[in-house]
């Protein structure tokens, strides 16, 4: 393996823990399907857990479950997805912009308070059983009856400090991107007018602003615009999060103190509104965006061809930052609380907006490959090919439940959660994050990967299974079968629960090809030396 | 803006177009009242949420199937969900309970028949147990 650079180093850091992370999210993921397919499995598994456990009394089975299903999303979203962005983002920005990181000393902050933060909300759910589910609806999270205050200290901690770190991470990026190290550069609110299309709206009107340059972003990567734009969706995000949690953490303080306070203090559903807010700037936004660049990014170098359709693909970018602002009420279509013109206009007409900006992406992803015919079929490229199909069947499922009429049976099924929300995660997000892996690997060491047998082997196992687990889930859904639910045996919809159990032990089986391909790419010693400085024995003492 | 995008756009125009004037229409059936018309309903139904309870009127509720009903769900402490199940498990409908608000749906049973109360939103880990079998009676 080639040196590696400072840098590079700490790329393949983020990669490596944020593997960690998707390896418990995933053993969670089947321990979950297990508990649900047969109850009693678990049982003895449970008994030695419970050892390290801070509780007055043996934690019920439910219990367990709900709080590991609430860490579940944080180890995989926080954990694996975050810690992969950031590490191939502190590579491929500097890279593509041909300047140094505008401040070096946060990216092992960053790394550091990242992995601690997502720990510190594992060890609340697997320690404190903290049990509130990761929509957090106000006002369960205070409701210390059920969710022990043990639990949501630490929880909304862990959980502050994960939101920290992102705009620590994002003002890094912007810094970079912004930095006048070159010609290209910006004013912060120049980047701002930018990023809304403010300046290219003035053009149109005939008022353009000659003084600022590049205002358009015309001449920055397309992937770099995909960057810039998403991570205002990330600071959002964070920043509504962080209230949140701070929300939580006075009522767990003043509970702590002696001194509750009436949770009824809070309006429900303004609260409701606020946190899917922020929380949908992560689903329908930076996801989206971020994608969307990387797609930008890849597909040309992978296919030796300029990107088909690039002027579109920048408004195209735009278009999605302004409708993520707008579509978080299609999480509240149930809500019959919730005035029917937010339902109808944001919770359905402006997410359908995503419909014609991913679809223009994705259009334009494959026509750039189409035409480069004939293109070699690399493993990134493939893994690529993978996310769009992922994107294209639940953001589809997506669309469908946001619907006013159809909502009505499809909320809180397992139609959301799986045919939507886990093929978006599973087959669409983290196929491209294999893919980046892929192709960062061979860049940053030098080494191409080992076997395509075992890339295979990844592929066919983690689509197939990533695909039955959650389209026979989805179905359960539209039969009735709700998310979060633990039914009691018989379970009505257990030959639903076998083949979904199938389909997770299918991804486990790729995820493990994954893993031996990239040691046997590697070689442990390269991998455990990335966490491990060893120092290199001096001629003296090695002759 | 190239040929193909711009007749990409058009396909994508048209679905649009098509999925939400089908999805919007009285051709789904409660689409009708809930959108179209704004019945008054023969008669409301109180229900009650709160400490993993589900509280029905005393006696039952019993509705005449094609009539109008209204249900107003409220909770005392935290978010639940209002679902009703027909016996094979397949969900008519369901609303949120949100606290501090009177939650109101208007239905039409079609069928004849008994069906299942059952909370569709998690309220903490003793969720699963806010089941109310054979709650609603529909008589013809």
């Amino acid at each position: 393996m080639k040196p590696l650079g400072w840098i590079e180093k700490w790329t393949l850091r983020f990669a490596v823990v944020a593997l960690i992370f998707l390896a418990m999210t995933g053993f969670e993921g089947v321990l979950m399907r297990t508990y649900m397919v047969a109850p009693e499995a678990l049982a003895g598994f449970e008994r030695i857990l419970s050892v390290f456990r801070i509780t007055e009394r043996e934690p019920t089975p439910t219990e367990l479950f709900y709080s590991m299903m609430t860490v579940h999303p944080i180890l995989g979203i926080y954990g694996f997805a975050y810690m992969s962005v950031m590490g191939a983002f502190y590579f491929l920005v500097p890279y593509l912009l041909k300047k140094e990181i505008r401040h070096k000393k946060l990216v092992p902050v960053n790394f550091w308070l990242q992995a601690g933060g997502v720990m510190l909300c594992w060890l609340s759910g697997f320690v404190g059983l903290f049990n509130s589910l990761y929509t957090l609806y106000w006002p369960l999270p205070v409701s210390f009856d059920r969710v022990p205050l043990v639990g949501t200290i630490p929880f909304t901690i862990g959980a502050a400090v994960i939101m920290v770190n992102i705009l620590l991470f994002s003002f890094n990026i912007f810094s970079t991107v912004l930095s006048k190290s070159n010609p290209q550069s910006y004013t912060f609110w120049q980047f701002l007018r930018a990023a809304y299309g403010i300046s290219r709206l003035m053009k149109w009107l005939g008022k353009e602003d000659k003084s600022a340059p590049n205002l358009d972003y015309n001449a920055m990567p397309v992937f770099i615009v995909a960057v810039a734009r998403g991570s205002i969706d990330t600071v959002i995000n964070a920043f509504v999060l962080l209230t949140a949690g701070a929300l939580i953490l006075v009522y767990g303080l003043a509970a702590l103190f002696g001194h509750p306070l009436n949770p009824m203090a809070v309006n429900a559903l303004i609260y409701k509104n606020w946190f899917w807010w922020g929380l949908d700037m992560v689903a329908d936004g930076n996801v989206l965006i971020y994608t969307a660049g990387v797609w930008y990014l890849m597909i040309p170098m992978l296919v030796g061809r300029r990107l088909f359709g690039e002027p579109v693909v920048r408004t195209v970018i735009m278009v999605d930052l302004l409708v993520s602002l707008g579509v978080w009420s299609h999480h509240l279509l149930g809500d019959q609380v919730q005035p029917f013109w937010m339902r109808l206009l944001s919770g359905q007409f402006i997410t359908w907006g995503e419909f014609f900006t991913m679809g223009l992406t994705i259009f334009a992803s494959l026509m750039t490959i189409w035409l480069a015919r004939p293109v070699k079929i690399t493993p990134p490229l493939l893994f690529i090919l993978g996310s769009i199909f992922g994107f294209i069947i639940g953001g589809a499922a997506g669309l469908t439940q946001a619907n006013v009429g159809l909502n009505l049976i499809l909320h809180n099924t397992q139609w959301v959660i799986m045919t939507h929300g886990h093929t978006m995660l599973l087959t669409g997000l983290s196929m491209l994050l294999f893919a980046v892996i892929y192709a960062l690997v061979p860049m940053l060491t030098g080494r191409e990967i080992r076997s395509r047998a075992l890339t295979l082997a990844h592929f066919w196992f983690w689509i197939v299974g990533s695909v039955l687990m959650t389209y026979v889930m989805g179905m359960a859904g539209t039969q009735g079968m709700l998310r979060r639910m633990l039914y009691p045996l018989p379970n009505p919809y257990q030959a639903y629960l076998d083949v979904a159990w199938l389909g997770g032990i299918l991804m486990t089986i790729g995820f493990l090809a994954f893993l031996a391909n990239l040691v046997a790419t590697l070689g442990w010693d390269s991998i455990v030396g990335l966490v491990v400085e060893r120092k290199r024995p001096t001629p003296a003492a090695s002759g | 803006m190239e040929r193909e995008e711009r007749i990409w756009l058009g396909v994508l125009v048209i679905v649009f177009l098509l999925v939400n004037a089908v999805t919007l229409s009285p051709l789904v059936p409660w689409q009708k009242w809930m959108l179209w018309a704004r019945p008054t309903p023969q008669q409301q139904v109180r229900v009650e949420f709160g400490n993993y309870q589900i509280y029905l009127p005393s006696g039952g509720i019993q509705v005449k199937a094609g009539e109008f009903v209204e249900f107003i769900a409220t909770s005392r402490d935290v978010t639940y969900g209002f679902g009703i199940f027909r016996k094979d498990g397949r969900m008519l409908f369901q609303m949120q309970v949100v606290p501090g608000y009177e939650n109101r749906i208007i239905w039409r049973f079609d069928q004849p028949g008994t069906y299942d109360v059952r909370s569709t939103e998690y309220s903490g880990p003793r969720h699963p147990e806010m089941f109310v079998p054979d709650a609603i009676k529909v008589v013809p």
